[in-house]
């Protein structure tokens, strides 16, 4: 028996619960439902909820303290000189124990004292799981019993099962926020262990970036440096070349599909242009590594440039292309959002479509606008796959688009892909990096949320 | 009997506006009927009727808003003194410069009140400098009342005014461009009654300079400010003649059921 099945049980109980319910509270009136003072269904959900939601709790107990408990328990068993051990040492000890209990591969002799320990380790745990489990079944019964006998017409169970509802929302987006919370502080904790390594200015200002560290201290080799400057000029300069594609492309094409396009027309190329959004980013990469790269290559050998394979203005257009459908449907947005009646207004006064469009409707969008490019611009900034594939890995400091250059987001790749040491300057850097990623793109989505709410007040 | 009607202004030498033989439909709705109507210049023209009656439908016809949609088409003939507005030739830029409008719902542009005014005159090149500009912004606010009201505030957002104010800026926003047409929308029925007195009295004054035509909803404003009311039915006119003749005398039987509230 196992988790899931102890959920099965706990839906039969439920199950019987809501039917025995329901069919108790139309009793009670004889059948009449506008006397009972909610629907028939709603005391079957009281019912079954009554029953299901203390098991549940149970279960939740168990899936978050139960192993904590088990090893616990088998510590104690223990002898003393395991106890003893330090507390990372104990910590291998007890994977191995587990390890050996679901008969995987150990990082240690099998020993007789570790085989009971192993045997005396699962039989804990399926007895502690017995326990939990028994009185999940018993607790949901008596609970179940119990919501079932209060049921009356009297009960005001619409009520109750919406403030149940309200608490449920609310632990979902407590969900959502902690979720946020945990990845955040995770970031930085990780960032202060980078931080004992390399000061935190050599970090933000420095101008070289070559994580190579030595990994034994007779090494020859180059101790690393860890200046981020380089990838963030990197990033800009890329993410720079994109909005510069996509701004205008984007734009113009959201006032098309508004303003001029003939309903048959915007039916055929709205569908058309979000579908951009719908390829995978690293088929852009392809696009961009096999296509637009070469293309630029040859295009600069025709008029006498030397141009590397791999450049900036490659992973910039093609990364440009990429968010045009994303500005296109945002400024869509927010331009179809002008009240109509400016639009009359203008044409009213004798002033043509451009006059409208230049001189009423986008001055009217322009917080829209702004906020869709600053969006556009966070999600430029986050991609990784088409600048591993069209810009390269090399660190360069330049602001020329034909050079190869990198990016935040794929220097973290580089530094966490492969095998690495955890406590190296090396790997740690990479959260060094995502932490200062997020902290921009936390900054320009929360200006662009800000210029949102405030354009919304706009109209009336 | 709805052709007997029709009282035909004869009286007056040449009218503004005249709609000959109008018909308008939105794809398979016939909105308006075989409307003949003659506006006279300098005066206020009140077009009544009760609910989708067609009355706004014909408003529009007359600076051809109805163009913005698609769906909508138009049979017959429409003058602005002499000059066919459906001709081919005819710039609709042009005409809705002659032909301004002012529309239900108060729209300023979300821009200042200086520049909601100036708007107009700077598209079509009405002022020759700055002080031609502010000269416009003045007469046109001064002759809208809002002058003084706004004077120390012109660079605010329009859309900051009350909505008796908005109105009349909008008003001065249409007479900045000097047209010789205002063609007005229902333009008090967002506004609380003072508000409501104020814009009719300007109307009144601006029937001075102006041939102004008037959709309302309200009885008692077609009785205060216009000279001549035409009476819309299902998309034709029932009655047209002075407003004093129509409301006292009305000679068609749905008229005065209409004009004294059995029904609308």
């Amino acid at each position: 028996m196992n988790s899931i099945l102890l959920i099965f049980v706990l839906i039969v109980i439920a199950t019987t619960s809501f039917i025995v319910g329901r069919r108790r509270a139309l009793h009670s009136v004889g059948g009449i439902i506008k006397d009972l003072h909610s629907l028939p269904n709603h005391y079957g959900w009281f019912s079954a909820l009554a029953g299901f939601l203390p098991g549940l709790i149970i279960i939740l107990i168990w899936i978050m303290f139960g192993g904590t408990l088990v090893d616990n328990i088998t510590l104690a068993a223990l002898g003393e000189e395991i106890r003893n051990l330090s507390d990372f040492d104990r910590t291998l000890y007890m994977n191995d124990i587990r390890n050996l209990a679901v008969q995987d591969a150990i990082s240690r002799p099998v020993t007789e004292t570790l085989k009971s320990a192993a045997q005396y380790y699962s039989r804990t745990q399926e007895n502690i799981f017995w326990i939990f489990a028994l009185s999940a079944i018993g607790i949901s019964t008596v609970s179940a019993f119990f919501g079932i006998k209060k049921v009356s017409p009297e009960l005001r169970s619409r009520n109750l099962l919406e403030r149940l509802i309200l608490y449920f929302l609310v632990v979902c987006s407590a969900i959502a926020i902690l979720t946020t919370v945990g990845i955040v502080s995770s970031l930085i904790v990780v960032t202060l262990r980078f931080l004992e390594h390399v000061p935190l200015t050599d970090f933000l200002f420095g101008l070289k970036w070559s994580p190579q560290t030595a990994l034994r201290p007779d090494q020859v080799g180059s101790s690393g440096s860890f200046g981020s400057i380089p990838l963030f000029a990197g990033t800009l300069l890329i993410t720079l070349i994109a909005l510069f594609i996509a701004l205008p492309v984007g734009l113009l094409s959201a006032i098309y599909m508004t303003e001029f396009a003939k309903p048959k027309a915007r039916a055929f190329f709205k569908p058309l242009l979000e579908l951009l959004a719908g390829i995978p980013t690293v088929v852009y990469g392809f696009f961009a590594a096999l296509v637009v790269a070469p293309a630029i290559r040859s295009s600069g050998e025709a008029i006498g440039l030397e141009i590397a394979s791999e450049s900036a203005l490659a992973a910039g257009l093609v990364m440009g292309i990429m968010i045009i459908p994303l500005i296109s449907s945002l400024s869509d947005d927010v331009i179809s959002a002008v009240p109509q009646s400016l639009r009359d207004a203008s044409y009213g006064l004798g002033a043509t479509k451009t006059e409208t469009i230049l001189n009423i409707i986008i001055p009217s969008a322009l917080p829209g606008i702004v906020s869709a490019f600053l969006l556009a611009a966070s999600r430029a900034i986050g991609e990784t796959m088409i600048v591993v594939m069209a810009a390269g890995m090399a660190a360069n400091l330049t602001a020329n688009p034909l050079e190869a250059v990198t990016t935040v987001t794929v220097q973290i790749l580089a530094l966490l892909t492969g095998d690495q040491e955890f406590d190296s300057a090396k790997t740690l850097s990479a959260f060094a990096l995502g932490l200062a990623l997020f902290a921009i793109t936390l900054f320009l989505n929360f200006i662009a949320l800000k210029i949102v709410r405030k354009y919304q007040e706009q109209y009336d | 009997m709805d052709k007997a009607a029709v009282t035909t202004v004869q009286d007056l030498v040449q009218p503004t506006i005249r709609a000959t033989n109008v018909n308008i439909y939105y794809d398979d709705t016939h909105a308006i009927k075989d409307v003949n109507l003659d506006i006279p210049p300098k005066a206020v023209t009140a077009l009544i009727g009760p609910s989708g009656c067609g009355k706004s439908t014909f408003l529009r016809s007359i600076n051809r808003m109805n163009d913005t949609i698609p769906s909508c088409r138009m049979t017959g003939q429409i003058t602005l003194y002499g000059d066919d507005i459906y001709d081919k030739k005819i710039d609709v830029v042009q005409l809705r410069a002659r032909v301004g409008m002012v529309f239900q719902k108060p729209n300023p542009f979300p821009k200042s009140i200086y520049d909601n005014v100036a708007y107009g005159p700077r598209i079509h090149g009405l002022a020759n400098s700055d002080a031609d500009l502010d000269n416009i912004v003045f007469n046109s606010l001064q002759k809208s009342g809002l002058w003084d009201e706004v004077k120390d505030r012109l660079d605010t957002p329009g859309t900051a005014l009350s909505g008796g104010q908005r109105q009349r800026l909008c008003i001065a926003r249409t007479i900045a461009i000097n047209p010789e047409v205002i063609l007005m929308d229902e333009p008090c029925s967002a506004l609380d009654p003072i508000a409501t007195a104020i814009i009719e009295e300007l109307i009144t004054e601006l029937k001075e300079r102006f041939t102004i035509v008037i959709v309302t909803h309200s009885m008692q404003q077609a009785a205060r400010v216009s000279q001549k009311t035409a009476f819309f039915h299902l998309g034709k006119i029932l009655e047209f003649g002075d407003t004093s003749e129509i409301f006292t005398n009305p000679k068609v039987e749905k008229t005065k059921d209409y004009i004294t509230g059995r029904y609308g």
